[in-house]
């Protein structure tokens, strides 16, 4: 084993579980995550050597989501993509009032959330909303990592990760709603 | 600037944490009295709450299975080979990448810390458990085809060269436990925690962080290393196949 494998699994593997969060939410349909991340690291060791610094963990995000884009072109689907619309008033929501519509969102949202519906809320988003939330709620990433992940200003993170939880909330509540689950 | 603008002005502020206490007292009072600011932060915060939930750690032993992948790359013994069919491949796919053919075993040498018998672990019986700590728990539990509870090989044999040895390594499913057989016309040393095993030829248990190691020594030796208690090996090395 050289030293540079080392000092790489040394700088790289403390990330791993967010590697884990991102690659979860990036794989496509039918890539196994724990691939994407081994598939991950595999590049980014290959690129170590010249690999100039910085967020190591943003760094490694960057190689994961370009892991899955490259898979899914090979596969001719886009990353990020849901092979199935799930309708939205399939969600198991509840309701937070006793039937009426006009109910607050955050209360309806925060009051009947399970990760499956969750997951096919988000999946409903616009992929870059859906890439800042994933990166700054799911995987911990700041604004600024993740601005770097993805090559754009941190004003536009932040603005698109807010509409994205806004829309989340929204569509979270409206299926809450009209499903009219107790 | 009217109210809706520096509202505006506020929330973004406030989104981005960067807020200074006078601003912070100003959103305050702004929140009290804009319906629309007031409905945003809670929308995003329960957005922010609800994505969170979807977090969830990696599973154990991920970063075991990427160690080794990197380790086997760093050594330069195998070529990352892309799969033809996807990247669904499993990283005893991967560890075999060397296998072309399903009937050729890759030599793969796995060179140990220092590369030596070290501490009180021979440096093969060490490869091996190590090997076994990459195996993820199987994801599809059951007996697979023949008869029920017949083993299913998995993935194909790899050659380790470890110790100054060469073994072949094969993976059984067993059920819900995936185990790992090597194969050597060496026997294998006991390591100094080892327990000896009454029976025919020099069996001996030992165990390795969360893996059970049981070994036959005979004409040929059999090291099987697997997930489960010590006194468990025993009868899952005698559901396995002949070496």
């Amino acid at each position: 084993m050289g030293a540079d494998h080392r000092a790489f699994l040394e700088a790289t593997l403390p990330h791993l579980d967010v590697v884990y969060q991102v690659a979860r939410r990036a794989a496509g349909d039918g890539q196994d995550p724990e691939d994407l991340v081994q598939e991950t690291y595999l590049r980014a060791y290959a690129a170590f050597g010249s690999w100039r610094g910085g967020s190591t963990r943003a760094w490694l995000a960057a190689i994961c989501l370009n892991a899955a884009r490259s898979e899914a072109r090979r596969r001719r689907r886009r990353p990020w993509e849901v092979p199935i619309r799930v309708p939205l008033d399939a969600l198991p929501m509840a309701r937070a009032d006793g039937g009426q519509d006009t109910a607050d969102v955050a209360d309806v949202v925060i009051a009947g959330l399970d990760a499956q519906a969750v997951s096919r809320g988000l999946a409903q988003l616009p992929e870059p909303q859906r890439v800042c939330i994933v990166l700054m709620d799911v995987a911990g990433y700041t604004a600024a990592e993740t601005a770097q992940v993805l090559g754009c200003p941190r004003g536009t993170v932040l603005a698109r990760v807010h509409r994205g939880r806004r829309r989340l909330a929204q569509l979270l509540a409206e299926a809450g709603v009209s499903h009219g689950q107790p | 600037m009217d109210s809706h603008d520096r509202g505006q002005r506020l929330l973004g502020a406030f989104l981005a944490g960067e807020l200074s206490s006078a601003d912070a007292r100003r959103w305050d009072e702004h929140l009290l009295a804009c319906e629309q600011c007031w409905r945003a932060v809670r929308e995003d915060r329960a957005g922010r709450q609800a994505a969170q939930l979807l977090r969830q750690p990696a599973p154990p032993g991920l970063a075991d299975r990427v160690a080794f992948a990197v380790e086997l790359t760093a050594a330069g013994t195998i070529a990352r080979q892309r799969p033809r069919h996807g990247m669904r491949v499993r990283w005893r796919w991967l560890a075999a990448a060397g296998a072309l053919a399903a009937a050729v075993a890759v030599t793969v040498a796995v060179l140990l810390p220092g590369g030596h018998e070290s501490g009180t672990m021979p440096a093969a019986v060490a490869a091996v458990a190590r090997y076994a700590q990459t195996v993820p728990p199987a994801r599809h539990p059951g007996p697979g085809p023949g008869r029920p509870g017949a083993p299913v090989e998995v993935g194909h044999p790899v050659t380790l060269a470890a110790g100054g040895r060469q073994m072949v390594l094969r993976v059984w499913r067993l059920g819900d436990v995936e185990a790992v057989v090597a194969i050597s016309t060496e026997p294998f040393a006991m390591p100094a925690r080892a327990h000896g095993v009454t029976g025919p030829g020099m069996a001996w248990t030992a165990r390795l962080g969360s893996i059970g190691l049981y070994c036959r020594n005979g004409h040929t030796s059999e090291l099987v290393a697997a997930p489960v208690p010590e006194t468990q090996l025993a009868a899952l090395a005698a559901r396995l196949p002949p070496a």
